[in-house]
Formats: C-alpha cells, structure tokens, sequence
C-alpha cells in the first residue's frame, strides 16, 4: 500500500470512529429527550408500556397541563409566575451588583481592588449544597422562610461572584481612554456608568444575565429548602410533587416539564451570539 | 468624586437592603398554628387534612397555616428546621415514626405530648400507642413524643386475573410464608409458558426509602427474628435464634431476585415503585405497607372489586399467626415551635374519635384507624363488601402486632435511614455475598450504631 493510500485509509478509519462515536453521542443525548415527549403525547395507563414508539399520541397531557385540571398542577401557573419573578429578579439584581462592583474596581481604581474580585471567587471553593444548612438558619433569622425573597438572595449569592469575574476581565477590553474622554466633556462617574461603560459591556451582560435566569430557573436544591406553600413554591418543586404518588401520571408532569422548558430556550436562542461572545471574552482577557 | 461616588454605592445598598424588609421575625402567642403535612398518594388525602384544618379554624377561631409536601421532602426540611431552630408548629410525617422522630426524641427536641395522648389514653390500639412512645436521653426516661394519627402494616396485593390465567383460583394461594411466596414463582413459570413477560414477586429491594425495609423486617419476624432488640432497649443481635431468622430473610428475598422471578430494576424502586409496576402489570403480586394500591384504583370498580387480591402477611411456616409490624404515621411538635398551646389544641381535637374516623375515611381508608373504637362503632371499616379495608383491619388491628423496635432504642432508627438491611441484600445480589456474610457484615455495623445509643 502506497502512503497516499495508507493515509487515505487512515483518515476513512478515523472518520468512521468519528461518525460511530457522534452517532452514540447523539443517541444518548437525544433518547431522554425523545422519552419525555414521547411520554407527554401518551394516556396516563400507557406510559409505562414498553414500547418505543407509542400506538396513539394525544395532547391530553398539555391540555391538562396548560389548564391546571389535575390536582399536583392546579398551581401550575402561579409556580410558573413565581419562578419567572425570582428568575427576573436574580438577573437584575446580580447584573446591577456585578457591573457596578467590576465598574468601582475596574474603572474607579480602588485599592486592594483585586481583593474583592479574588474573595468573591473563593466562594466557589465551597459547593453550594454545603450552604444550604446556614443560609436556612439565615433566611430563618430573618423571617424570610418560605418567601421568595430568600431564594433570590441566595441566588444572586451564588450568582454575582462569577458575574463580576466576567465583568471585569470583560470591562478590561473598553479602552480608558473613553472614561477619560468623557471626564473631560463634564461626565460624572455615573453618567460614565451608564453611557459609556454599560452599552459597550452588552454582550458580557446578556451572557450573564441568561446565565443568572437560568441558574434560578433551574434551581431546586435552595427552592424546595427555603420555600414550602404552594403559593409560594417554583415549578421545580411543584414538579417534585409528582414523584410521590401511587398513579403513574408521567404524562401530566413530562408535560409540565416541557412547557417549564420552553422560555429558557426561547431565552436561550434569542440571544445566544451575543451570549457565546461575552462568555468567550472573558476567558481570553486577564 | 470617587469617594462620592463609593459612598453613594454603599447607601444605594443599605437602601436596598432596608427596603427589601429584611427584619428580626419575633413570635407572638396569638400567631396562627403552622403545620406542615406529609402530601397524600392522592386527592382525596390532601383534601382531607385541608377539610378537617379548616374546620378546626372555624371552631377555635385559629388560623392554620398548612403546608403539604412529599414525605421525603418533609423529613429533609424538617432535619434541616430542627437544626437550626425555625420548625413549625406541628409535622405530620407519615415515616416521621422511622425516620425523625426516636432520634429527635432521643435528643430532647420534640415536646412531650402525653397530655394529648391522655385525652384518648382509653381509646388506642395498644401497640400504636407503643409505638409512640421514646426514650428521651436527657430525662433519661421514656415518653410519649408523637401522637398516632393512623397506623398501617405490610399487605400482600396480588392480580387475580394474571393467577386465573396461571391455571389457579385464589383458593390456591398457600397460607404459610415460603409456600405463599413459592407459589407466585410457579405462576410466574406458567404465565411466561404463555408468552407472557411478567414477574410472579415484586419485592421491593432498593436500599432507600421505606418499602424494602418493610419487607425485610417482615420476614425477619416470619422467620423468628422479632426479638432483634430487647424491651429494655438492648441490642440482642447475637442470639442465634435472630441470626439464623436474619439470614433465612435475606435467602428468601434474594433467591428469587438472582432467579428472575423479581424485576431487575427492584433493587432501585423508590416506595411508589412497586405500585408502578402493579399497575402495568409487570409483576404478579407485590407486598405494600398500606392498599393504597386497591384505593388509587376506587374509580374503577372492576379492578377494585374483582382484579386485586388484598391479604395480610402468610403464617409462619409451622401455620401460626405471625405478629404483624404495626407502624404508626405520627403528629409530633417540635422543641422552639412557636405556638405550641395551639397546637396541641389542634391535636387534641384532631384525635378526637369521631374527628380522626371521619379523616381516616375522607382519605379513603388507605391507612388504618389507631382507635378500636373506629372500628367497632362504624361499619365502614369492616363492611363485607369491601375486598380490601376489613382485610387490612384484619391483618394491623385484630390479629397479633408489635411495635417497631425504635419504640425500645431510637438506634433502629438509625439502622432503617441507613438502609443496614437493604444494604445486606444488595451486598448478596450485587456483590455475591451469601447470606450469612452480609448477614455478619450487617450485624457488626448496627452493632456499631447501638454503641451511639446507650440506654441507662
């Protein structure tokens, strides 16, 4: 065999290994996925049959789902308002807290600035299920168990220590110069903040404001702890409910699941280029 | 400008955090009663304690602030509360019996609620009312510190069409422990002579929640273990007799795993599992703690009355009755409950006869009462015409019970949240252990555990 050869033959080897692997990942990506709406488009007493492709498909599910009309989702709405309030809410507040803090070390040059930046991301030294006991016993202090104002705040706990790594390494690329530019036609720090500083960090602030939406959207660990009424609880945990009956009602929360699924990729989409772009920054700057 | 500008940051913070009405929360004797309970396997459970919640407030003029959730949750929330001293008024926690309550007791956090008892002293099921009852380390004695509300023990459910179409009536059906089990294994062979891809046992073995230890200790008592602990709170593991019933246990629910005749995925079922799995009819028969899996099919009448079996545990092998574990689901109130005057006034009226009857039967009876006057003066209970609750009655409440052995050292507790037992049976399947192995493997650590809890 010719090298010409032998190297063509090699690179059909490593191409197919190449295929066969993507083929295996994409199955074991795709076959949750495919369960669960598969599972969603059938009859209560026909989810847990073995089939893998279902014999009638039926929207019962999401119509059940969409109308509250079974008992473990009669506050499916109301939890779906709760998690967008505390989702919303997390993003704002750890967007406002993490630009103003990366603005005052990065741009107001304060000392021993780099310290703040360095402590904040220690805290990621301490997995955040390691918290969960002390921030009960905070939450509890103040009077702010079962309200959603306690996952917020531990939300944007967790939250604003990598928001402001992100925003200072991306703050970094924006030229001084601006900064001093504006000093000079007359612009106060805030005016700097808000004309100059902020409009130029926006793809750093659409990547970490969906990271912070999705971080509490998701989050169940700290939900299910800090909150406990159902006027109270997220969809996470309302959805948890399910997992402690004698029915089978798989379809009912598969549903559920997908509709919870829906604004984050919606989110996701959207603005994903500008969300791959203020990431990416940050990791090549600094 | 800088420092302005910082010092302005620093009062936007405060001003925030002020606004966010972050503040000091202090009780007030007047505060409504907050109650957490253990969500239902349906409706009608939850509607229940809702129904008889607000009738208590309409009566005593209290507010009851009640929160449902799962049974797993509310342990986790409640050893998290009990840490840190936020708790609530009043748990309901339907394992609170295994799982919270001996070691909570044990260690002085749950307030003494004999005086609630006392109002019904008279009326318990004696071995609910054992079953209630805890060692409490710093009095160094033992007290009531849970109130039953209802009481429930391991039932065998099985599907009568899959025996018929074995070839067998339920008249077949053996009356004594190995033959009964036995049994399901030869329908199992007859059904899959058919074609039909079913399992005869559906034995719960997973090393976590409540079922599988249910099991286990089922048959440890079947084979002559009951004595495992002793009244006075010793651990009595060393007798050959509880030995011997510890390994025939562990051969009896693993054999038939490693056969085939128990699901393979039995060893991870969580407690709603096995259900699951008798609802698609996967399994022939499966033992449950309650029949609920009689009444999640109420609606439809032909499952209810005419497709599944219920019956109490088999005889021992020499054909006598074989004590049956009773457990009961627990009202307790935490130590640092804010308004406890209000809750033992709300548990006082909830166990009143008439008051607990009628929630017992808004649940549709998946538990059983704990008071035999429910059963004597109500005809509901043991109606004839129900294939289901008067066999239940029959089996926790009439025939022999015992308590489960928390009740003399809160150390069982510990063994059954770590799953000891489960664990062996997983050692056998799993690790191809023998019997008697994991048998000595379980043995040393409980023996282990019980040096954490001397009793004086």
């Amino acid at each position: 065999m010719s090298a010409g050869s032998r190297a063509r033959f090699d690179r059909r080897i490593t191409d197919a290994g190449v295929a066969v692997v993507s083929v295996v990942l994409i199955v074991w990506s795709i076959v949750p996925l495919y369960n669960m709406v598969r599972v969603s488009l059938q009859e209560k007493e026909d989810v847990l049959s073995s089939s893998v492709f279902p014999t009638t498909l039926t929207l019962n599910a999401f119509r059940t789902a969409l109308h509250e009309s079974y008992w473990l989702l009669a506050n499916f709405w109301h939890q779906m308002g709760t998690s967008f309030y505390i989702g919303i809410t997390v993003a704002f507040l750890t967007l406002a807290i993490g630009t103003l803090t990366s603005f005052t070390i990065g741009r107001m040059r304060i000392r021993q600035g780099w310290m703040l930046t360095n402590a904040a991301l220690l805290t990621y030294m301490i997995p955040m299920s390691f918290l969960a006991i002390p921030f009960y016993s905070i939450m509890g202090k103040y009077g702010l168990t079962d309200n959603p104002l306690a996952v917020i705040a531990v939300e944007v706990t967790f939250a604003t220590p990598y928001a402001i790594f992100i925003f200072k390494q991306y703050g970094a690329s924006i030229p001084h110069e601006l900064d001093e530019a504006a000093r000079i036609d007359g612009a106060s720090p805030p005016q700097i903040f808000l004309r100059i500083y902020l409009p130029l960090m926006a793809p750093a602030l659409v990547a970490i404001g969906t990271y912070a939406l999705l971080l509490s959207w998701n989050e169940y660990l700290y939900a299910f702890l800090l909150l406990s009424s159902d006027a109270n609880i997220t969809v996470p945990v309302g959805l948890g409910k399910f997992l402690n009956s004698d029915e089978a009602p798989w379809n009912y929360l598969m549903a559920a699941a997908i509709i919870y699924a829906l604004p984050p990729m919606a989110i996701y989409y959207t603005v994903r280029r500008k969300m791959s772009s203020g990431l990416t920054m940050g990791g090549v700057k600094g | 400008m800088t420092q302005i500008s910082r010092r302005g940051i620093i009062a936007g913070s405060a001003a925030l955090a002020a606004g966010s009405g972050l503040r000091a929360r202090h009780a007030r004797a007047a505060d409504p009663v907050t109650v957490w309970w253990t969500q239902g396997f349906y409706e009608a459970e939850n509607q229940a304690v809702i129904d008889a919640m607000k009738a208590w407030e309409k009566t005593s003029g209290t507010k009851v602030n009640l929160t449902i959730m799962n049974g797993s949750d509310l342990v986790s929330k409640m050893i998290a509360a009990m840490q840190v001293g936020d708790v609530p008024d009043l748990v309901h926690s339907v394992t609170g019996d295994r799982f919270l309550v001996p070691r909570a007791a044990w260690d002085d956090k749950l307030v003494d609620v004999s005086d609630v008892i006392d109002t019904q002293r008279h009326e318990f099921h004696q071995t609910a009312l054992d079953n209630a009852r805890f060692y409490n380390l710093s009095l160094k004695k033992y007290s009531y510190y849970a109130v039953p509300v209802k009481c429930s023990t391991l039932m065998e459910e099985a599907w009568r069409p899959m025996i018929e179409d074995a070839g067998f009536s339920d008249s077949d059906i053996p009356k004594t422990q190995d033959a009964y089990y036995d049994f399901f294994q030869v329908v199992q062979e007859k059904l899959r002579g058919k074609g039909k891809r079913v399992y005869g046992l559906g034995y719960s073995m997973a090393t976590k929640e409540a079922d599988s230890g249910n099991l286990f200790h089922a048959f440890l008592v079947a084979h002559g273990g009951a004595g495992i602990v002793l009244p006075n709170g010793k651990l009595n593991v060393d007798d050959p007799t509880v030995k011997q019933a510890a390994t025939t246990a562990l051969e009896r629910l693993t054999t038939p795993y490693k056969k085939g005749y128990v699901p393979p995925g039995a060893i991870n079922w969580g407690d709603v599992d096995n259900n699951n799995a008798f609802f698609a009819r996967q399994i022939v028969m499966t033992p449950n703690a309650t029949i609920s899996i009689a009444v999640a099919q109420m609606e439809k009448p032909d499952q209810y009355y005419k497709q599944i079996i219920t019956q109490g545990m088999p005889n021992g092998n020499d054909g006598k009755p074989v004590p049956s574990i009773l457990g009961v689901s627990p009202c307790f109130i935490p130590k640092g409950a804010k308004n406890i005057d209000g809750a033992k006034a709300l548990l006082t009226s909830f166990i009143q006869p008439d008051n607990l009857n009628k929630y017992l039967k808004e649940t549709r009876a998946r538990y059983l009462p704990v008071m035999m006057s429910n059963i004597k003066n109500d005809p509901y209970w043991q109606d004839p015409a129900d294939p289901h609750r008067s066999v239940a009655v029959e089996a926790g409440l009439i025939r022999p019970s015992m308590a489960w052995w928390m009740t003399y050292n809160p150390a069982y507790s510990a063994v059954l949240s770590e799953q000891i037992w489960s664990q062996a049976e997983a050692n056998v399947t799993q690790k191809n252990m023998t019997a008697e192995q994991a048998m000595e493997e379980a043995v040393g650590r409980i023996k282990a555990i019980f040096e954490r809890f001397q009793i004086a």
